[in-house]
């Protein structure tokens, strides 16, 4: 490994990143611009003369050809800047950024508690394979992750509710009125989405664990006499670590789009309902403005992702 | 003897799989032919009955039989389910092999736009599809199935970089037999194994998408029954009537982890089973 092979794996990541983006911005830009409905029509109702659509459109910007508004569609994008939404007439960016808290909120608390509890039940399930905690464990995963994170939201709201009385689903409470509030209304949301992806998490560091167990260098470790814990701290865990940093990525994506529904079940403000309402209401820059955000966050993970298990196995590199 | 025991555990997954995936198929079939009552028919007698022996499942806030319309939801979920599939096989064969088989150039760019399209959280470009497109079930088919296809397009690539190079491909190829003939004859069949678990484990993923989308009232249009929508419906009434939850819940679920039964059945039988 020499540090030229490094500097070209990361150069040859970075020109992929930079392309990815290019293409996510243009299939975000295409979807919303060749398809119907005029934007300039929708804004100003089905009453509007043909003038008043043409004012529009000039205004908006919409009578440009198509390469000039994807070019300063791209620099808006990048700078923050993504135009007006056409329902609530402010600007995309803040609205989006307004609801943030619900939405990363619930993604956070959701992906800590897959660390925290898939990472222990794997580590105990595979310390003896096959035994009744371990097929318990496996069936449970499978049936978890076979339920739609809104079905489980359902039934999580049905059991909270006939164990105490008194459950707020649907309440909410933004983190600057009252943080514990915040955290609390975003518990039950957060656990629904994370059930499966903790059932698939399980499953993936569990193999994994057991692949590890059965290899030379464990049995190397055994034998010089190192405890079962030390070997599975310093060896097994890091060793599978590779593989779990490409899983947790596709899990984190994976909390986002499932946020967007639980969000519905929950009646939160997050950018679930946001979305609902920019395409009920075909408003379609405060649309493409979500897609494209959340597309960027996913692209940025996965990029995050590659970096990290680069380093933690430098042989990546070489590919 | 390791064989056997992995034998044995796949055998378990598909019996399991199967009895869940046939209660649905069954009421799928079924609702084809006969309905015990009317799933559109509403009756402002008997709103929100519990489970009786007249409406084995209950009744709903319109008076509609439960089990009726969950015979009719279970139609539309496997219907849905199986065309977008077909969708995305098809679409992954149209990018996924060329891409494998070629290599180089071509492989680089569909690779590309194929993962910029794995970048859009798929409920996220599915929703969206049908927000432009407008509700419907058909559009629902078509944005799961291209949202799928890249999925399947690795599939088939991984598979055709590793069948390409097999002797009597390469034969083949030195004889000038055409690309797309060794591509669809020579080369597609052997890829039969690792697509069949791909396809099952779609249908499953293609469903849990269908249901959310159906919750959110942007798949299946009422008055048509979906798990999805009968579910958001219920909603409101989970502490009154129950079953209006649990019945389609159940459906739902049997459907989608018999498919994963299978499909982990079939890797255990396929890949270490066969193997060893």
């Amino acid at each position: 490994m020499t540090g030229k092979q490094t500097a070209a794996y990361f150069f040859r990541k970075a020109v992929e990143l930079l392309a990815t983006l290019l293409l996510v911005s243009l299939f975000t830009f295409l979807a919303f611009s060749v398809i119907p409905g005029d934007t300039a029509r929708v804004m100003l109702g089905a009453n509007a003369t043909a003038e008043q659509v043409e004012a529009l459109r000039a205004e908006l910007g919409l009578d440009r050809p198509l390469p000039v508004r994807y070019l300063s569609w791209l620099g808006g994008a990048f700078t923050g800047n993504l135009g007006n939404s056409t329902q609530y007439r402010t600007s995309v960016g803040g609205l989006i950024v307004s609801r943030l808290p619900v939405t990363l909120g619930m993604s956070v608390l959701a992906f800590c508690m897959i660390i925290l509890i898939s990472y222990p039940l794997a580590v105990l399930s595979s310390r003896k394979p096959g035994k009744l905690a371990d097929q318990v464990c496996s069936v449970l995963g499978h049936v978890l992750f076979a339920i739609p994170p809104f079905v489980l939201s359902l039934l999580l709201i049905f059991i909270t509710g006939s164990l105490f009385k008194k459950v707020s689903v649907g309440s909410y409470t933004a983190p600057d009125v009252n943080f514990g509030m915040y955290v609390r209304s975003l518990m039950l949301p957060a656990f629904a989405i994370a059930l499966p992806k903790i059932a698939m998490t399980f499953k993936f560091l569990r193999s994994s664990i057991i692949e590890q167990k059965a290899s030379d260098y464990v049995a190397t470790a055994k034998s010089h006499g190192l405890s079962d814990y030390k070997i599975m701290f310093r060896h097994i865990l890091p060793n599978s670590n590779v593989s779990s940093i490409t899983v947790i990525s596709l899990v984190l994506s994976d909390i986002l789009g499932g946020s967007l529904i639980v969000e519905q079940v929950f009646n939160l403000p997050g950018l679930g309902r946001l979305l609902l309402s920019a395409i009920s209401q075909r408003d379609f820059p405060l649309l493409s403005g979500i897609v494209f955000y959340l597309a960027l966050v996913t692209v940025l993970l996965y990029f995050a992702a590659d970096i990290f298990s680069s380093l933690s196995d430098p042989r990546i590199r070489i590919r | 003897m390791n064989k056997n025991v992995d034998t044995a555990r796949a055998k378990r997954f598909y019996t399991v799989g199967i009895i869940l995936l046939a209660v649905v198929v069954a009421a799928f079939l079924i609702s084809l032919f006969w309905t015990p009552y009317d799933p559109y028919a509403t009756d402002a007698a008997s709103k929100l009955l519990p489970p009786s022996s007249a409406h084995p499942f209950g009744t709903d806030n319109f008076g509609r039989d439960v089990l009726s319309r969950v015979m009719c939801a279970a139609k539309f979920t496997v219907f849905i389910s199986v065309s977008g599939v077909a969708i995305a096989l098809f679409l992954g064969t149209l990018t996924g092999l060329p891409a494998g088989y070629f290599g180089g150039f071509a492989d680089r760019s569909i690779m590309l736009v194929n993962n910029s399209i794995m970048c859009f959280p798929g409920i996220l470009l599915a929703l969206v599809a049908v927000a432009v497109f407008g509700a419907s079930m058909y559009n629902v088919v078509w944005a799961l199935g291209l949202v799928f296809a890249p999925t399947f397009a690795r599939v088939y690539r991984a598979g055709t970089i590793e069948v390409k190079e097999y002797d009597y491909i390469t034969h083949a190829r030195v004889m000038g037999v055409n690309p797309v003939r060794i591509m669809l004859l020579h080369i597609l069949p052997n890829l039969v194994p690792q697509l069949l678990p791909a396809t099952v484990i779609g249908l499953a993923n293609m469903t849990l998408f269908e249901s959310g989308m159906s919750y959110l009232g942007l798949g299946v249009q009422p008055p048509d029954a979906s798990f999805g929508k009968m579910l958001a419906e219920s909603q409101a009434y989970i502490r009154v009537a129950p079953w209006l939850v649990i019945f389609p819940s159940m459906m739902l679920v049997f459907y989608i982890l018999g498919l994963y039964f299978i499909s982990e059945g079939m890797r255990v039988s396929l890949t270490k089973g066969g193997g060893s």
